[in-house]
């Protein structure tokens, strides 16, 4: 029988722990990929990840499901990546290697991809990371949180604390931002290639 | 010639963005319907529309690095080595009540009497309490027994039977533990096997992966050698061609001399 996260947040607080293992479990590698996508390290992403539970955890008694669950542990996951990207002091870093990781490459290899197909997957992968680095911090998150997520408008506003047009707005600079950024990386690449 | 111009009257970028990620709860219907008219007039709006979608196909490419979250949550079989950086896993009152429970369970297998009285606090433990107590509480019709020899006998035999039931209680209550030790050494044994197991195939999967790896990089490098041979040939044909262009160029010139 599958629980919702609210019937696995209820069971926890009555002391299941496995119950909050299954909500681990259900939401590391979202709130993982959330956290990478916003500060762009991945070790960082990890502990931010690690930590979001721990502290979800310790919440947990008070979380009274006034918020679905997921938005909750979202917003922890969020104050914490802001928390990374102030005390750091700078703008998140993406450092892709010079070269083609291989590890990751391995790992992202499809059965059916050509070796071509998949360089040039990884190579767009990085020239949207480049990207989106760039964005301020505002953009970044509404862009991961709607793009990556597909969290409604209203959610986001209300997980950033900002009116929803607000959130339109911080979507719309962040993609122009993106088009022109992109756009720039495809004309570098044609020129080297020539 | 001028550049077509949006005339939309609303709030022409939030419509855009509405529509773009066709978030329904956002905008009410008439509105919506309102910016899909204007789209069917407005080439601007239609063209700015097709490359933000191009830009969302995009990001879609972008995947984060497979994350290593074996620390944080391991799937099945659970381990049994409590891990103190993942508290949520054993709560500090399920230890707590576990520990109460372990001591009631023994001092239920000992066979534990705490008796506190005028004589003081006394603690008693093990099987032959009551044995003793039932040989103790001898019938009085031995005493009615005229002959002495027989009532020593008699109280032999009974201290014998006793004796005899105490062996056996006591023998069955250290079975029950022995078997307990024979079950938790199988676990345990099992738990190893199991271990070994997962060990052995991790590393004949470390071996694979690292075998595939070397492979992709190979067939990465030979992609781009490939490519960069292709550029030279390219670039080294168009020299040869411009050469071969300004020779016949020379020779004309020259001829016509």
């Amino acid at each position: 029988m599958t629980w919702t996260d609210e019937e696995l947040v209820a069971r926890s607080i009555g002391g299941d722990s496995d119950s909050f293992n299954e909500l681990v479990l259900r939401w590391e590698r979202p709130i993982y990929a959330l956290a990478y996508r916003t500060i762009g390290r991945e070790e960082d992403a990890r502990d931010v990840c690690q930590e979001t539970f721990l502290r979800a955890f310790r919440a947990l008694p008070g979380f009274r499901g006034q918020a679905k669950f997921s938005s909750w542990l979202y917003r922890i996951a969020l104050n914490l990546c802001r928390d990374w990207i102030r005390r750091e002091r700078r703008a998140p870093i993406v450092q892709p290697p010079e070269d083609i990781d291989v590890m990751e490459l391995a790992a992202a290899a499809e059965p059916s991809e050509s070796i071509e197909d998949l360089v040039a997957r990884k190579d767009l992968s990085r020239a949207v990371e480049r990207a989106m680095a760039l964005l301020p911090e505002e953009q970044r998150t509404a862009i991961v949180l709607k793009e990556y997520h597909g969290l409604t408008f209203q959610e986001i506003a209300e997980l950033v604390g900002c009116p929803l047009s607000t959130v339109k707005t911080r979507l719309y600079q962040g993609l122009t931002v993106l088009r022109r950024e992109l756009a720039k990386g495809e004309a570098r690449n044609t020129k080297a290639t020539l | 010639m001028t550049e077509p111009v949006c005339t939309y009257a609303g709030d022409r970028d939030e419509a855009l963005i509405t529509f773009l990620y066709d978030d329904g709860r956002a905008e009410p219907e008439a509105e919506r319907a309102l910016f899909a008219a204007h789209l069917r007039t407005c080439a601007v709006c239609r063209g700015e529309l097709d490359t933000l979608r191009g830009v969302r196909a995009q990001l879609a490419r972008w995947s984060p690095p497979e994350p290593k979250f074996a620390p944080l949550a391991p799937p099945n079989p659970p381990s049994v080595i409590p891990d103190s950086r993942a508290p949520w896993r054993v709560p500090v009152w399920a230890q707590a009540a576990a520990a109460v429970l372990v001591l009631g369970a023994a001092a239920g297998i000992a066979n534990l009497d705490v008796h506190y009285d005028r004589a003081g606090l006394t603690i008693r433990t093990g099987w032959s309490r009551d044995a003793r107590g039932g040989a103790a509480v001898a019938p009085p019709a031995a005493a009615a027994d005229a002959a002495p020899w027989k009532a020593d006998l008699a109280a032999l035999e009974r201290q014998m039977r006793s004796e005899l039931r105490s062996v056996q209680a006591s023998n069955a209550s250290a079975a029950a533990p022995r078997a307990a030790d024979a079950d938790q050494i199988r676990r345990v044994r099992a738990l190893i096997d199991d271990s070994e197991k997962r060990q052995q195939r991790e590393l004949a999967l470390r071996v694979a992966e690292l075998m595939r790896d070397v492979n992709v990089q190979r067939q990465a490098d030979l992609v781009r050698v490939d490519r960069a041979l292709g550029l030279v040939e390219n670039k080294v044909g168009v020299e040869v061609l411009k050469n071969r262009q300004q020779m016949n160029y020379v020779i004309r010139t020259s001829q016509r001399q």
